[in-house]
């Protein structure tokens, strides 16, 4: 039999019952609308997330003081006897594959300026900090390379500060006030608005060795290393390890690259994603039960059909491929218009809600395809046997 | 040429074994015009099913144009059936969403021959059954007759040797039974076996030869010479 | 007028005659319903799972951290409890005074390394106070928790979790001996029994000193977090509104602590957990709907293959709306059965997630077994209604000479 026949055989089959091949192809339809459309939410979030995550650059590296973490958090950060230390960043900086070292320490400060005050997030950081974040100034300049150990009382505010505090009103030059000490803006920051539910435009910048003294703490929160790309990612964490070592005498630090947590982080984005789709699965899985369903009742409704094609010399391979294929074709259909059903509903939801991010990879489109054809063929299998197997004496004889 | 030999078939109905053929021996000419009458339950259509491989022996010989074909493999058997025989029906048994033009069209479809093929052949056969007007109506749309002729015509089209027809006046009103017997015997007359089972005798008359069933054996195997009015 | 239990009968032998595609539709039914319990089943067992995780930190909790941020939610920066005012001992014992006040424990935490004779390992330090082994709900294994005295004391004692235990000591007796964080020695006066379960902190890798103990070795006079136990939950607010008032007094009248409650951040979680349980709940609904949607399509199909026996029912007297009940009671019967099979699957799978994660009580809600059974039942007749008119609508006539 050539393919075209095959197809007009199968399409004049599918076409003789109009409303019961709708309503099969709808319940395929709605199966892979509902995988498409929750796989593309869940793909959207991935992007979003990794999105959020990288744009603070991938040639991260952060080292926390202290070797255990409590869900994926070093305690060291809130106390520990082996602090790091200012001297540590500065002996990072002199590796090779080094471009920008920055210490951090972090705290909660009542900012007065301008006559207003506002509670916000003050970081300890150092010149390194634009360029290792990929986090522009606005206008002036950021913290300049002074002394580490003895840095000037300089201040840069973020943009959210910067209104709250002075509206419209240029800061630069002006003195602010932070737990008792004086500092002097010298830039703002461009706006970064909300990252993974941190605000970064309600932020202060000041001189690492001075945010120690604010809070009164021993040792740095955290030192992020930005490396050259191209770098190998463990030949910089040997090598951190290695300066870091030859100071401590041990291990007693935690390096996180930030490869290792956009893969931790993918991996979990990916399962949920899955799981998701899978969930929305049940429904093609009830889809494919009713392809079986209404194949059963196709093969016993054409029992005298598939009779009269094996007196005429039909094939029992040609009549289980006429069955598989009506199948097929029902399910590749549906599975069509479900895939259109769920980018549309996935787009209409991506206008209506823009918080929510939608997206949908050609990967998946195909592959929701073959799975609607796949479901056809494992649908129709047991049916197709069936009337191929009849006995054509018989089936000549039903009715 | 046909040549049955001992053909038994045999059915498990309940607990007991029906003897649905017993020790069938048979032997028909290419060319030959059969009536096969009894009985119902006598075995006619079993012989009919047999002879177009539809059914299977219990034991016994059947050789078709000289080759045993009841050691045939299923694809083979099929490939038989499509270029050898050729059905006619009681019920027609067309497909109802198919034409007429795509009803006669089928066994070259599963043959595997292309359209351009097929049109000449479709065209040829629907004016030999003077159905071309016909063509593209559905067999809802057709009357009795005319769709045991294009049943005809889709049994023919392959140019089989053999025509079975299991009672093809059946469901048909007088006249147009009449005008299918007369197709029927014209492609006799073009050579082609032509075997009949039917209920009525003034059927069975008008055959070259006559077999009478009764409890799955032949009970008589007559030739009726002359009856049959080649002219009407 | 027709009886219902025939009526019935009469739809449960059309069913039976197409036994393949009843259990087909049964299935598909089935597979909606039990799915739509597991999965809120599982929901409802994480959701419990969780509350115990709270009620085992403690009932009641008022927590005190440093750090107030203006942006709406705890910031990062706030989070780290770091601020240029210390948040003091003192400021701890000044809210004992308030009467609602059961117990009061001021926390530390950091990382140090514990070592005896050679072994040596990195564990998380805990500095606080007698209380805490109540307001936690912490149980002894052996010996005695931190003493009830002055929390200014620095008291050279620690109280070891099972597996720091374990580690250090091995086969020997921990009790008695002298361990050491840092540049400090700790005698150890008890073992915290292990806790099955918990999300803060980890009980079995813990150790605790007495909180000026802690502030010593760590060097920060801050503390990281006050724990409040309030004697009655309707005290919870005023003793909310009396700690800020405290604190924002004993600070310079600045308010910069962060004062929340337990119950809000279990609020929070069972919040996200119940959304959680409806969303993935409703998207296993939408095999209800697929099911819905072969039914009719199979009763539609019955209706023509019955065409015959339907114009007979006409023909012996049968009303249209008799026609109608008939074959809508035939899908509510196919809907309801399946329903019912849903349940027991559902009932059953559920007993296997219960089986398969012991810490999961893994129930369906009452809600999701009755929405997804009265769901079921209504698709059944919604998605029946059209063959059913189909059907009442046949010419007796023109249906009786099909055959």
């Amino acid at each position: 039999m050539q393919i075209r026949d095959f197809l007009r055989l199968t399409g004049t089959s599918i076409l003789a019952h109009k409303l019961r091949s709708f309503l099969t192809m709808l319940g395929i339809a709605v199966g892979i609308a509902a995988v498409v459309l929750l796989t593309s939410i869940g793909e959207g979030i991935h992007k979003f997330v990794l999105a959020e995550f990288t744009q603070f650059g991938t040639t991260l590296v952060a080292i926390n003081p202290g070797k255990t973490t409590t869900m994926g958090m070093s305690m060291g950060v809130f106390g520990t006897v082996r602090p790091l230390s200012i001297e540590d960043a500065e002996a990072l900086k002199k590796l090779p594959f080094a471009k920008s070292v920055v210490g951090f320490v972090q705290g909660n400060a009542e900012i007065e300026g301008n006559n207003r005050s506002r509670r916000t997030t003050v970081y300890g950081t150092g010149h390194g900090f634009p360029v290792a974040f990929s986090m522009p100034v606005r206008s002036g300049r950021f913290l300049p390379p002074d002394d580490p150990v003895a840095p000037r009382a300089f201040a840069v505010l973020g943009s959210k500060v910067k209104s709250e505090l002075f509206g419209n009103v240029n800061p630069l030059g002006k003195l602010i006030r932070i737990g008792g000490d004086r500092y002097r803006v010298i830039g703002v920051m461009e706006s970064k608005g909300q990252v993974l539910g941190f605000d970064l435009d309600d932020t202060v910048y000041i001189p690492l060795a001075r945010g120690l003294e604010l809070f009164n703490r021993e040792g740095l929160v955290e030192i992020d290393v930005m490396y050259y790309e191209g770098t190998n990612v463990d030949q910089v964490v040997t090598g951190i390890k290695r300066v870091l070592m030859a100071r401590h005498g041990r291990e007693d630090f935690t390096i996180t690259t930030q490869q290792q947590m956009l893969d931790v982080l993918g991996s979990i984005l990916d399962i949920l994603t899955i799981a998701v789709g899978a969930i929305g699965g049940i429904s093609l899985l009830v889809g494919g039960i009713g392809i079986i369903t209404i194949m059963t009742i196709s093969v016993n409704e054409r029992t005298s059909e598939i009779g009269l094609m094996r007196a005429l010399g039909a094939r029992n391979s040609q009549i289980l491929s006429l069955f598989l294929g009506e199948a097929v074709v029902l399910s590749a259909i549906g599975g069509i218009a479900g895939m259109i059903l769920g980018i549309g509903i996935g787009q209409l939801l991506a206008v209506a809600l823009p918080a929510l991010p939608v997206h949908t990879p050609w990967t998946f489109v195909v592959l929701a395809e073959s799975v609607a054809v796949f479901i056809g063929l494992a649908a129709g299998v047991i049916p197709a046997m069936h009337a191929a197997s009849l006995d054509p004496v018989e089936a000549l004889r039903a009715e | 040429m046909i040549k049955l030999e001992q053909i038994h078939r045999d059915f498990q109905v309940g607990d007991q074994v029906v003897h649905a053929l017993d020790d069938i021996n048979l032997e028909i000419n290419q060319g030959e015009y059969l009536s096969v009458m009894g009985p119902s339950g006598s075995g006619k259509s079993t012989l009919l099913n047999l002879i177009g491989m539809l059914d299977h022996p219990t034991s016994g010989r059947y050789y078709l144009n000289g080759k045993d074909v009841t050691e045939l493999d299923e694809l083979e058997e099929a490939q038989t059936r499509n270029t050898n025989i050729g059905f006619v029906f009681q019920a027609f048994h067309l497909v109802p969403r198919l034409t007429a033009a795509e009803n006669i069209e089928l066994p070259l479809i599963l043959a595997g021959i292309s359209p351009e093929e097929r049109k000449p052949k479709v065209e040829n056969a629907l004016e030999l059954m003077h159905l071309t007007d016909r063509a593209h109506h559905k067999p809802e749309q057709l009357s009795g007759g005319q769709r045991q002729r294009v049943a005809i015509a889709r049994a023919t089209i392959m140019e089989p040797s053999v025509i079975l027809a299991d009672e093809p006046t059946g469901n048909l009103d007088q006249k147009s039974g009449h005008d299918v017997i007369k197709t029927l015997e014209s492609l006799n007359q073009k050579d082609m076996t032509l075997i009949v089972v039917t209920h009525d005798q003034a059927l069975g008359d008008r055959s070259h030869r006559a077999i009478r069933m009764v409890d799955g054996r032949i009970e008589q195997d007559i030739k009726n010479s002359g009856r049959h009015d080649t002219n009407q | 007028m027709i009886r219902t239990n025939d009526i019935v009968v009469f739809g449960w032998q059309a069913l039976k005659g197409y036994h393949t595609r009843t259990l087909l539709m049964l299935l598909a039914m089935a597979i909606g319903v039990a799915s739509v319990l597991m999965l809120t089943a599982l929901g409802e067992g994480a959701r419990q799972y969780v509350r115990g995780e709270f009620a085992s930190l403690g009932t009641n909790l008022v927590i005190v951290f440093p750090g107030r941020s203006e942006t709406a939610g705890a910031g990062f920066g706030t989070m780290m409890g770091v601020t240029p005012r210390d948040l003091t001992l003192d400021d701890a014992r000044a809210l004992t005074r308030n009467p609602d006040v059961s117990r009061i424990a001021p926390i530390n935490v950091g990382a140090a390394e514990i070592s005896w004779q050679n072994r040596k390992r990195e564990i998380t330090v805990m500095g606080s106070t007698s209380d805490i082994l109540k307001i936690r709900h912490w149980k002894m294994s052996s010996g005695s928790f931190l003493p009830d005295h002055d929390w200014d004391r620095a008291a050279p004692v620690c109280v070891i979790g099972k597996k720091v235990r374990d580690e250090i000591f091995g086969a020997h007796n921990a009790m008695g001996q002298w361990i050491r964080l840092g540049e400090y020695r700790y005698r150890v006066i008890g073992i915290l029994a292990s806790e099955g379960r918990s999300i803060g902190v980890d009980v079995e890798e813990l150790v605790i000193i007495p909180v000026s103990s802690a502030q010593a070795l760590f060097n920060v006079p801050s503390l990281f977090r006050i724990l409040i136990e309030v004697k009655t939950r309707n005290a919870i607010e005023g003793v909310i509104q009396f700690t800020k008032s405290t604190l924002r007094q004993r600070h310079q009248g600045e308010e910069d602590v962060t004062v929340i409650t337990q119950d809000a951040v279990l609020e929070t979680f069972d919040r996200i957990l119940g959304a959680l349980t409806y969303a993935v709940g409703g998207i296993a609904a939408i095999s209800l709907a697929v099911a819905g949607i072969l039914i009719m399509n199979v009763m539609l199909v019955a209706v023509s293959q019955r065409t015959s026996e339907i114009g007979l029912l006409k023909a012996l007297g049968a009303s249209r709306r008799q026609i109608v009940r008939l074959i809508l009671s035939e899908a509510l019967l196919l809907s309801a059965m399946g329903g019912i099979i849903g349940l027991l699957i559902g009932q059953a799978g559920s007993w296997g997630i219960r089986e398969a994660l012991p810490d999961l009580e893994a129930y369906p809600p009452m809600w999701a077994t009755l929405a997804s059974f009265l769901v079921a039942i209504i698709t059944g007749a919604v998605f029946s209604l059209l063959p059913a008119r189909r059907a009442a609508k046949l010419d007796a006539v023109m249906a009786l000479s099909r055959h």
